[in-house]
């Protein structure tokens, strides 16, 4: 299905689905543009590409497991475990890179494990995704099996037109979507819409090969000088990990606040020390140059030989563009390929 | 009893052990009247206060909070308070960058046998706290987790946890 | 000015271990940290307004090496105050400081582009003047437009205790923050308002901590410890403030208020709304300024039996 929404509806649109359904949109806030929870009166900005990722539609930050509430009547605390409202979702704006992240590492989720927050967020919620006109100098999402117009993930893409957007749709809940009554016929659009998409993917830099990198980093593995120089500027803060929308892993912890205990799962951050500090105080990574390994070869490596050549990337280009030192991952990871023994 | 209305605030007091804790127990066995609001933390020395002790209890939702120790050049560690009164003058100062009404956090010395200027201490600030009334603070939860919940709320759905 | 620094640090490479600067990164608007071990990474060498990495920042990891570290003035300040808390060795430092004409805001750069930053094709400085091609359209912009606050505000444009000093000498003209101003002229109520609305949008990524060159603990920093708890792992305004405030605290009579955090943070919080706040109390109380001499110890660290510039309330 393919319908038309002009560009002066879209904030219509937000404010009306902010109505009947939770919408996280890329907003205008101060100086930056972050993913919020809409409300009638904030102000979308689909010029830019948000900070942040779209990530917490399926995967929040904080994301509540348990309470556990003291009453005075009881000895016992009452545990009551939780699980999110179900409620509708809509992403608006997102990219597709940030709508192919949660594919990407939706089988660590959903595979041996089932993860019923994740499923439930993930079932409830619809991605409306902006193709990409033009790449950012940190763009490199047809390196790693995505496009400016890839619809992977999404559920209706929005292509920029001429006074709006031509949305088509990729799923059959987001064909359903475009019954709204805020689009409007397509008309002639369509040419236009496929000269757009056409121009996009042309306007992209050079795919390069990543297909060796796992085997190559590996062979990288031992190699404790390569690291050292790789992560030297690295100031070891979790930016990169934060922004992205494909880092999954995650702590448990138990919040206490007076009479209320909370167990909430929060996104963690592997560039940290704590994240793999032991119980008895050993730290098999101790040092910048260990984790900063782990996180370029879990992308480029071990990721993707377990999961059918999948790079666990999904190229949007946040970490290299948000790094207070500017680190680049593709830099290291063509210096791992490029190694010459 | 409170000062001047019948709800209590959250006063928290960081009294050292050496002179402070020993006034209000001085005051306490000449039964001075005193307001009840403010709650007791004993530590060692006004030195081990660190000021995020206060920020700590005001973010968590304390009304006020109130540090005493011995006063200056009395200090049984003989320069504890020194330290803690220039850590917690940098703090007062800071405090109105914060947000957080810099009248909410007040230090002072009261030596172990001032029952009678600790009466007048607890009183003159627990009466200052009623005057700004219960601290505004903000939120605990993300803001992710405040629309789960209050996203159907505001839809007349029922709250989930509530059938 | 660049190749009177390049052939300093080639002189003096030979007896260091390694040299702390700059080279062009990912695009033509960001510069990256370089480490130079040879002769032959000098070359890579840049200075100017895309220099805006506080290096001191690695100085405490690279202990018991010989390093050599090229400073604005605002970096020299952290090189000195790290020295005074002995947190690092002076005599194992080299310094090449230079002559600062201040470094760009990138965020202030971006509301004078027709794109994003990243939309940038090519980029060149003519004397104060950048010339650029963003998505197909060029501009020009002026580095008076675009400075960095901290540049607009700064009172010590050459670096101060180097090795070697290059550039000509400028003079300091601070002017005020204006954005400082309009926050302070703010009510307790309507603080409170910006830092929970503010705070909404911090993701507690730690780079505003870790991009600080004073903030040494790294590794075992308070906010990471579960025993003593200080800081919960809700991603909540609240707790995310709290954590500011344990920076503040931490960095009062210490911070040489060089911006790494405001710059570091990838959502754009004006952290050093609190950083100049706290700057000023302590020199009020203690006419102190952070790294500004060499050997003095930070006021929290010292204390007078009678101070002058504390007002003891009666009770």
């Amino acid at each position: 299905m393919e319908r038309f929404l002009p560009a002066a509806q879209l904030t219509a649109l937000a404010d009306d689905l902010a109505g009947s359904c939770h919408v996280l949109a890329p907003v205008a806030h101060a100086g930056s543009v972050v993913f919020r929870w809409y409300r009638p009166g904030m102000r979308l900005e689909f010029s830019r590409m948000a900070s942040t990722s779209p990530k917490a539609a399926t995967f929040p930050q904080t994301e509540p497991l348990l309470v556990a509430q003291r009453h005075e009547e009881h000895k016992q605390p009452v545990i009551e475990a939780t699980l999110p409202p179900q409620a509708r979702t809509v992403v608006l704006g997102c990219r597709p890179c940030g709508a192919r992240g949660k594919e990407i590492f939706g089988p660590v989720f959903l595979g041996v494990a089932h993860d019923p927050y994740f499923a439930r967020r993930r079932e409830d919620a619809l991605f409306i995704s902006l193709v990409c006109t033009r790449p950012e100098t940190t763009c490199f999402c047809s390196s790693v099996g995505g496009g400016p117009a890839d619809p992977t993930g999404s559920d209706v893409l929005l292509i920029p037109v001429q006074g709006g957007f031509v949305a088509r749709s990729v799923t059959e809940a987001g064909a359903a979507f475009l019954q709204h009554a805020l689009f409007e016929d397509v008309g002639a659009r369509g040419a236009e819409a496929d000269a757009v998409v056409t121009q996009a993917q042309a306007a992209m830099p050079p795919s390069h090969d990543f297909s060796s990198a796992p085997a190559k980093l590996l062979a990288r593995f031992d190699d404790k000088e390569f690291w050292e120089q790789q992560s030297a500027k690295c100031i070891s803060c979790g930016a990169c990990t934060y922004m992205c929308p494909t880092c999954y892993c995650f702590n448990i912890t138990d919040d206490d606040l007076g009479l209320i205990s909370r167990r909430i799962r929060t996104w963690d951050n592997c560039m940290s020390y704590t994240f793999t500090l032991e119980a008895s105080g050993h730290n098999p990574r101790p040092t910048k140059a260990h984790r900063l390994k782990n996180r370029v070869s879990h992308k480029f490596s071990y990721y993707p030989s377990i999961h059918n050549g999948v790079i666990a990337c999904c190229g949007c280009g946040r970490c290299i563009k948000h790094c207070p030192a500017g680190v680049d991952i593709r830099a290291i990871v063509h210096a791992a390929q490029e190694y010459a023994q | 009893m409170s000062a001047s209305d019948s709800r209590e605030l959250r006063i928290v007091g960081f009294l050292c052990n050496w002179c402070s804790y020993g006034g209000a127990d001085t005051a306490g066995v000449a039964r001075f009247s005193q307001p009840t609001d403010l709650r007791i933390i004993r530590v060692p020395c006004s030195g081990r206060i660190d000021p995020l002790f206060i920020v700590r209890a005001l973010i968590n939702g304390a009304d006020g909070v109130l540090v005493s120790g011995c006063h200056p050049r009395d200090c049984h560690y003989a320069e504890g308070n020194f330290y803690a009164r220039r850590r917690l003058e940098t703090l007062k100062q800071f405090l109105s960058a914060t947000g957080i009404d810099p009248r909410r956090f007040e230090y002072t010395w009261v030596s172990a046998s001032e029952g009678q200027r600790w009466q007048h201490v607890v009183t003159e600030f627990t009466r200052r706290i009623h005057e700004l009334g219960p601290a505004p603070i903000m939120s605990h939860v993300s803001e992710g987790a405040w629309f789960d919940a209050a996203a159907p709320a505001a839809a007349g759905q029922s709250c989930p946890c509530h059938g | 000015m660049l190749q009177q620094l390049k052939d300093a640090i080639t002189s003096r490479l030979p007896e260091l271990d390694l040299v702390l600067g700059w080279e062009m990164g990912f695009d033509p608007f960001h510069a990256t940290p370089l480490y130079i071990r040879e002769a032959a990474d000098v070359e890579r060498l840049v200075v100017g307004p895309w220099a805006v990495h506080n290096l001191a920042t690695y100085l405490p990891g690279l202990k018991g090496k010989k390093v050599g570290i090229v400073v604005k003035g605002c970096d020299s300040r952290s090189v000195i105050q790290l020295a005074n808390e002995g947190l690092i060795r002076r005599e194992d430092v080299t310094v090449f400081g230079l002559c600062c004409d201040g470094v760009v805001s990138h965020r202030k750069l971006r509301e004078k582009l027709p794109a994003d930053l990243g939309f940038v094709e090519e980029a060149q400085w003519q004397a104060d003047v950048l010339r650029a091609r963003v998505a197909g359209q060029e501009v020009s912009v002026r580095l008076s437009d675009v400075l960095a606050d901290k540049c607009i505000a700064c009172c010590y444009p050459n670096a101060l205790g180097a090795d070697v000093l290059v550039g000509s000498e400028r003079t300091a003209s601070p002017q005020p923050v204006a954005c400082q101003e309009s926050f302070e002229a703010l009510s307790s109520a309507e603080k409170q308002a910006f830092w929970q609305e503010t705070m909404a949008r911090c993701i507690r990524c730690y780079a505003c901590r870790n991009a600080c060159p004073m903030c040494v603990c790294r590794d075992h920093c308070i906010a990471t410890s579960r025993d003593p708890l200080w800081l919960g792992q809700e991603n909540s305004p609240a707790e995310n403030f709290m954590f500011q405030m344990i920076h503040v605290m931490h960095l009062a009579g210490r911070c040489t208020e060089c911006g790494e955090c405001e710059r570091a943070c990838p959502v754009d919080i004006p952290l050093l709304l609190l950083r100049r706040h706290m700057n000023r109390v302590t020199q009020d109380l203690f006419a102190y300024e952070a790294g500004t001499t060499v050997g003095q110890t930070p006021p929290l660290l010292t204390f007078q039996v009678e101070e002058a510039g504390i007002n003891e309330r009666g009770w």
